[in-house]
């Protein structure tokens, strides 16, 4: 404590008089009020894109002519360290693969799946890769488990858009629910 | 001794130990790729390059002996960079595709550059390849030479130890290649020694392609369930499905090798005909029913005492299982009619366990090979128990000893003979009697001999088909001998006349000094552990004697067929198939009143039963096999029992506490206590489980042997020959039968991977005799025998005996136990082209 405090203070009076501090904040208040929102309009309106570098949900990869990546090799299910990843091998010499040997399972516990990204380092083939879908909430236990059919299907998100950024989106009702459906040609680039 | 420095370390070894060994011993670690203890070094990959203090150039540690005084450097700059640069050579050329290959994970060559390798290659040149696409050497292997170091040990185990010499080496340099002549189809044993040996992923398994990793696997160390050699092996599964055996360098007296039957036979647990549930006739039909059920249905129809009653179990049952099976029948069902054997004769089973010393404890099959002279006599050795086939040829090569075989088939292991006999089939006794005749018999006690005295020596010569040089020459290697020991097959129980014989000569040789030792050869995993447990009527566990001898299977089957038995147990045996007249087999077990089959498929036996139970096959339970040799080894629980099948234990002991409560003991471990009191030979056996990895070759593991009894109620008993079945001029043929190099029993027919490489019967005759019937091989035939008749393929072989046809009794197509009849000697065929 010092001196001043003791004694009769004028500045901290005439501060209470014209409620400075009363004025600040509402200041505040009232600039929200007219800046820009801050708000994700997610899911209706608008969606965020992630970044390239962003880790989601796992796809799998063809090569230019339309055969697996994968070799089954199961260096993704031995480096993943929550082992919720299950490759069993076979062979398929029709071309399926880029080897004579292809994936029978390949499947991803999403549940377990702390998205690290392990599995794609260790993939000698860049066949697995974490992608940028992130809506993975679901009703059921079972959906959470991915498998080779659907990761082999192409993210709506293809590498070559650029991440970061904001798109109109709007709910669509399909058969298998209701789904969130980006509009991909507009965007707009918001920093947060 | 010579004493060497070793990296600094002094170290006392034996003369002419490698450096490998003696800088291992010291405890300094040298890779090796070449290298392998069994097989002659030829150091070749240079992956083993050791520094020796005063010689310029590295050494190749692994063919080089130590030299007193020496001083040896393993880990030295030059040593090191020496071994990243073998190994920047072998991935010159290599195809680094190590995430498609089976051997990924489990790779020597993996391992090795990870550990010692330069981590970065210079080499910029295209790489050479020899194939595109892996291609198929056999039913079971495959092969791509692409990631082939170059070690030869394929090749050398092909040649050195199984002996089908198959394999070779083709061009040279970086070209080299390691596969069959020409990367022709192989038409060999199957074994896949090769794959094991393969430090890469060159040889692989076909059936195991492209299924898992190596470490999905959950394995379980294990012994083989065919033949008697006992080998160790490990199988493993994933998820549930096995889909690999494999044996280990330096564990079990096989070490890395085993046969087809081992390697590839396993895959009959997982077959889909396996039986999950318990059966019970209904209206004429077998149909699934609780445990429940069946059980009150043996509760009723097993009588305690009054009844009679009989009780067969397989000798590939565990000696847990086996003892408390006689023990039910014994002390339960008040019964002595047992038999762990559906085609030989309790009388014959009896004379050879006692004229082969069985009960005077187990004798190694290294101990054998350690003596002056080895007689194979009464066993195709080379199909029936390839693996034992192996070490004799293995260990033969590399010292002098006499090793004589007398066949009347020609097998692989004749190359290894110094000297060979084909003598007629079934003559077993005659080639041994008149060999005693020339040993000079006159000098033993009267007693014994009276029945070879009469003999005839020339009458011997012919009957057994033989020239009297060849029988004075083997007398004369036996005389000279002071340590002889003999391999007697099964074909001793099939003809039982020669069993005395074989008891005479191994008693007179002893009387003279000699050591002799006698290896019963047996083609069924626990034949051996069966007979000592007792599951016998003539005696009991630990061979002693029994107050009340009993009926064997034959015994038991002619009583059924008189509709005088009751009930009859029978555990794990396919009687209907294996009996030695199949046709009276199915009418006697179509006539008991009731019928209770334990198996683990629905077999012809169980077929006819009123209620059948699912037991467990090997993989699903723990216990004690006892092999030939007399060695009790452990088998580990892989998996469980499928569906609602039980251990066999759990069943026997569930029948027997259904009559008495107080049955036991409860669970195996004290059951074996009670083993090891009952039966004495086990008394001290030690089952301490020896998976240590041994590559020093040491391989008998002689605290598994059991002791010898203390009191054996045996006797060797003359049984009389049988007339053959047939007439000489109308049937030119005998028929001599045994196991196939790829089938043991019907148990290897469950496997998917041994019916692909043999799935019909065949017969096969000399060369000379398919020559003067203007036969082929390869063609259809008819075989006709006085009671059957049936279609096989014909296979010729060099060398065999004139006038004998061999088929083997594993196949349904061609019943061998049909061409039988009760009470007559062996059949003799007709062979016609059709
Ligand atoms: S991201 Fe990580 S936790 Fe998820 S599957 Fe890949 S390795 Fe496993
Ligand atoms: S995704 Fe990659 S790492 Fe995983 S099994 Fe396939 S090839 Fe191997
Ligand atoms: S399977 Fe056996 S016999 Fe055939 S090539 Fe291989 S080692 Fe030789
Ligand atoms: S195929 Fe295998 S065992 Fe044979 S030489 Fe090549 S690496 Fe050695
Ligand atoms: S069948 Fe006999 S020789 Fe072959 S692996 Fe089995 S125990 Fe060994
Ligand atoms: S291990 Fe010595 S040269 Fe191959």
């Amino acid at each position: 404590m010092n001196g001043r405090t003791k004694g009769f203070n004028l500045l901290e009076l005439i501060k209470k008089v014209v409620f400075t501090d009363f004025v600040k904040g509402l200041s505040i208040t009232l600039g929200y009020n007219v800046s820009r929102s801050i708000t994700q309009r997610y899911p209706d309106e608008e969606k965020w894109i992630p970044y390239r570098r962003w880790r989601g949900l796992h796809y799998l990869n063809r090569d230019a002519e339309g055969r697996e990546l994968c070799v089954a090799c199961e260096l993704c299910s031995k480096a993943c360290p929550t082992q919720c990843i299950t490759v069993v091998p076979m062979e398929d010499d029709s071309g399926r693969g880029i080897a004579d040997r292809v994936a029978k399972v390949w499947k991803v516990d999403l549940v377990r799946c702390l998205y690290c990204g392990y599995c794609e380092d260790a993939c000698p083939t860049r066949a697995v890769r974490l992608g940028r879908e992130y809506e993975t909430a679901c009703t059921d236990l079972a959906s959470t488990v991915r498998r080779r059919e659907e990761l082999l299907v192409p993210q709506a998100l293809a590498e070559n858009i650029e991440g970061g950024v904001l798109v109109k989106s709007r709910l669509v009702r399909t058969p298998e629910g209701i789904k969130v459906e980006p509009d991909l040609r507009r965007h707009k680039k918001r920093s947060l | 001794m010579v004493t060497v420095k070793i990296n600094g370390k002094e170290i006392t070894v034996e003369d002419g130990t490698l450096i490998l060994n003696a800088a291992r011993d010291a405890g300094f670690e040298v890779p090796t790729f070449c290298y392998q203890a069994d097989l002659i070094g030829i150091g070749s990959c240079r992956m083993c390059l050791v520094e020796i203090e005063g010689q310029k150039k590295l050494q190749p540690s692994c063919v080089t002996p130590v030299l007193h005084g020496m001083s040896i450097n393993t880990e030295s700059p030059t040593v090191v960079s020496a071994r990243a640069g073998v190994l920047e050579f072998l991935l010159a050329n290599h195809a680094l595709d190590c995430p498609v290959c089976d051997k990924g994970g489990e790779c020597e060559l993996q391992d090795m550059v990870y550990r010692y390798g330069p981590h970065k290659g210079r080499h910029a040149e295209p790489k050479f390849k020899f194939h595109e696409k892996d291609y198929v050497l056999s039913p079971v292997i495959i092969k791509n030479s692409n990631r082939c170091v170059q070690c030869v040990k394929c090749v050398r185990v092909c040649r050195e130890v199984v002996g089908a010499n198959v394999l070779t080496s083709l061009n040279r340099g970086d070209h080299q290649e390691e596969t069959s002549f020409l990367r022709s189809f192989l038409d060999c044993d199957q074994d896949g020694n090769c794959i094991e040996v393969c430090p890469v992923g060159c040889f692989m398994r076909l059936p195991y392609r492209y299924k898992t990793r190596p470490w999905d696997l959950k394995g379980a160390d294990t012994v083989c369930p065919y033949c008697a050699t006992g080998c160790r092996m490990v199988i493993e599964h994933r998820d549930g499905v096995v889909i690999r055996a494999r044996a280990q360098l330096g564990v079990g007296l096989n070490s890395e090798t085993l046969c087809a039957r081992g390697r590839f036979g396993f895959d009959f647990i997982n077959n889909p005909n396996r039986l999950t549930t318990p059966l019970v006739r209904k209206r004429g039909a077998l149909e699934p029913a609780s445990w429940e059920e069946a059980m009150g249905l043996i509760k009723k129809n097993f009588s305690v005492g009054g009844g009679k009653v009989g009780g067969i179990a397989s000798p590939r049952l565990v000696n847990e299982e086996l003892y408390l099976f006689q023990k039910l029948f014994r002390t339960v069902f008040n019964s002595p009619n047992i038999d762990s054997s559906s085609r030989w004769d309790p009388l014959a089973v009896e004379s050879f366990v006692s004229a082969a010393s069985m009960h005077e404890g187990g004798v190694s099959i290294f101990d054998c090979m350690a003596s002056d002279t080895l007689l194979i006599i009464g066993s195709h050795l080379s199909d029936e128990n390839p693996v034992t086939d192996y070490i004799v040829r293995r260990i033969s090569a590399n010292r002098r000893m006499n090793v004589i075989i007398a066949s009347p088939r020609a097998m692989k292991l004749d190359s290894s003979a110094t000297q060979l006999l084909r003598h007629l089939p079934g003559a077993e006794d005659s080639v041994l009697e008149a060999i005693i005749l020339n040993l000079n018999y006159d000098k033993l006690p009267d007693e014994t001999l009276k029945p070879v005295k009469d003999a005839r020596l020339e009458a011997l010569l012919s009957t057994a088909g033989a020239l009297d040089k060849e029988i004075k020459a083997i007398a004369r290697k036996l005389g000279a001998s002071s340590t002889v020991a003999v391999i007697a097959g099964t074909d001793f129980l099939r003809a039982p006349q020669s069993i005395p014989a074989l008891g005479l000569l191994k008693d007179l040789l002893r009387s003279r000094g000699k050591k002799v030792t006698v290896l019963p050869a047996l083609d069924r995993c626990n034949q051996r552990g069966a007979w000592e447990m007792g599951v016998h009527p003539g005696f009991g566990p630990g061979y002693s004697r029994v107050d009340k001898k009993g009926l064997g299977c034959d015994g038991i089957l002619a009583a059924a067929e008189q509709g005088e038995l009751d009930a009859l147990y029978i555990a794990g045996s396919d009687v209907a198939s294996m009996y030695p007249d199949g046709e009276f087999a199915a009418k006697a077990l179509s006539a008991v009143k009731f019928l209770v089959v334990q198996d683990i498929f629905l077999t012809e036996t169980a077929k006819l039963a009123h209620v059948v139970l699912p037991g467990a096959s090997f993989a699903e339970k723990e216990g004690i096999f006892t092999n030939q040799e007399g060695r009790a080894q452990i088998i580990r629980k892989l998996l469980p029992p499928p569906g609602k099948a039980k251990r066999d234990f759990d069943i026997i002991r569930a029948v027997g506490e259904s009559f008495d409560p107080s049955f036991g003991p409860k669970n195996p471990v004290l059951v074996l206590d009670e083993i090891r009191k009952e039966a004495p030979m086990y008394g001290d056996v030690s089952l301490v489980f020896n998976n240590k990895k041994n590559i020093e070759d040491k391989l008998d593991n002689r605290a598994a042997l059991v002791k010898g009894a203390q009191s054996a109620a045996l006797k060797v008993s003359r049984i009389e020959p049988r007339a053959d079945l047939g007439g000489a001029e109308q049937f030119p043929f005998r028929l001599v039968t045994g196991n196939h190099l790829f089938h043991s029993g019907m148990l290897s027919r469950m496997s998917s991977s041994m019916t692909g490489l043999l799935n019909a019967a065949v017969i096969e005759i000399s060369e000379g005799d398919a020559d003067a019937l203007g036969l082929r091989n390869g063609d259809k035939v008819s075989v006709r025998g006085a009671a059957c008749e049936a279609q096989m393929t014909l296979r010729t072989r060099k060398g065999s005996g004139k006038g004998m046809a061999f088929v083997a009794e594993n196949f349904e197509d061609a019943p061998v136990a049909r061409f039988f009849r009760r009470g007559k000697g062996a059949p003799r065929v007709a062979i016609t082209k059709i």
